[in-house]
């Protein structure tokens, strides 16, 4: 693959990033539900209805050590690729649908810092803005080595 | 110890040791001039969100001023780790509240024109005045610090100084709004324009504090799911007003600005 596009430039951070304490014992999952990938999920589904939701990038929660206890916990989820998921107009009227038919809260699109992954939050915003109810947007922004770069309410 | 200094009232400590006030100035904590000053050091410097090497230097500093004798170390401060500035990025529904404090401040940008017109005038022109003060009970008063009372501010401890200090400012809003109001109707034109002054010094501070200080102060402590349920409070109440409403009291500040501005650059 060429080096010219950050979003699949190949880095290796193995030595670099900070591996943290050792841990023992079991984390707990937050997950609360299933399906997850946005295709797949339906908007009528009671885990969305007036709930706080996340829009994750696929590569999110593998890059954010803490994504269950800091982001998952208390929220229901989709999961998408904005750079190579088909047909993603059907995103957008599920966005639409959530906002309107499930009357969700508030919705979180987190994406990884490459390019690429903004296409997301375009979705996002696509589908809120095809809504009419009206709903708190923010933007979580993660670092290549699963730092938060941004947390913004867009 | 600094414990003793943090948890005693901000105008006490300013009064012992009224330097403290300066330092606190430097740091932009505009303290002093407050008139109700029962907040809490600790609290003062704690809505301000301070990086951690600021906060111990001011408080190192503060102390040092207060107990000259007292041996205590200078906080290790890393000069070359540059703190970035940070913006503030508020919740959506303190966002409409900031945008709307852009309409009231139009409105306190007017103020000095409109007394001198006041004054350069043969009579009071009353009609004037009242519209001023509808502008002010209507829309500063009823449509937007309504939902700081009634909404936003349940969000926090509403007892807390904190808040309660923006009550007071409030209140006394609208003490100098009643006075305004009894100068129009009696032909009063110094009572006219030391209330309306006084309105628009008052609001003036009070807008700066709620946009820079409290606003980002509450948005911090707020859930996500708090965030949420704040916006469909604040939309159902925009919406009991309906869209008219903001519309109109715009229009009503463009037409003075047009009037007035143009009588300025004359």
């Amino acid at each position: 693959m060429s080096d010219c596009c950050p979003g699949s430039k190949t880095m290796d951070f193995s030595e670099k990033t900070d591996q943290g304490d050792s841990e023992t014992g079991k984390r707990p999952s937050q997950l609360r539900q299933w399906p997850i990938q946005l295709h797949l999920v339906s908007p009528q589904a009671p885990y969305y209805q007036e709930k706080d939701v996340m829009l994750v990038a696929d590569c999110v929660p593998f890059a954010l050590g803490d994504f269950h206890k800091d982001f998952l916990k208390g929220k229901s989820l989709a999961i998408a690729c904005p750079k190579l998921d088909s047909e993603q107009e059907i995103y957008v009227e599920k966005i639409k649908s959530l906002i309107d038919d499930a009357k969700i809260n508030t919705l979180t699109v987190q994406i990884m810092q490459v390019p690429c992954c903004s296409g997301l939050v375009q979705v996002a915003k696509a589908g809120a803005d095809k809504a009419t109810r009206k709903i708190p947007l923010k933007q979580v922004v993660v670092g290549l080595e699963g730092d938060i770069l941004s947390e913004d309410w867009i | 110890m600094l414990s003793d200094i943090q948890s005693r009232e901000i105008k006490e400590v300013i009064e012992t040791c009224p330097e403290v006030g300066n330092i606190l100035e430097e740091y932009g904590i505009g303290c002093v001039p407050c008139s109700v000053g029962s907040c809490y050091l600790s609290d003062v410097v704690g809505i301000h969100n301070l990086d951690p090497q600021t906060e111990a230097t001011l408080m190192y500093r503060i102390e040092k001023a207060m107990y000259p004798d007292r041996d205590i170390p200078e906080p290790k401060v890393d000069l070359t780790k540059k703190v970035a500035p940070k913006e503030i990025n508020y919740s959506p529904a303190v966002r409409n509240l900031v945008e709307e404090h852009v309409l009231i401040k139009r409105m306190l940008a007017l103020i000095p024109a409109i007394t001198d017109y006041v004054d350069s005038s043969d009579g009071v022109d009353k009609e004037l005045i009242m519209g001023c003060v509808d502008f002010i009970r209507g829309y500063a008063d009823k449509f937007h610090h309504m939902k700081e009372e009634d909404i936003l501010f349940k969000y926090v401890d509403e007892l807390g100084e904190i808040i309660q200090v923006m009550y007071k400012d409030h209140d006394t809003g609208r003490n100098h709004v009643r006075q305004a109001v009894e100068g129009a109707e009696s032909g009063n034109k110094a009572q006219i324009r030391e209330h309306l002054f006084g309105y628009k010094e008052l609001l003036t501070q009070h807008i700066k504090k709620e946009d820079e200080i409290l606003y980002p102060w509450i948005d911090r402590q707020l859930t996500d799911k708090q965030v949420g349920e704040l916006f469909q409070k604040c939309s159902a109440a925009d919406a009991s007003v309906g869209e008219e409403l903001p519309r109109r009291y715009e229009k009503f500040i463009i037409d003075l600005e047009e009037k007035f501005l143009k009588e300025v650059s004359k």
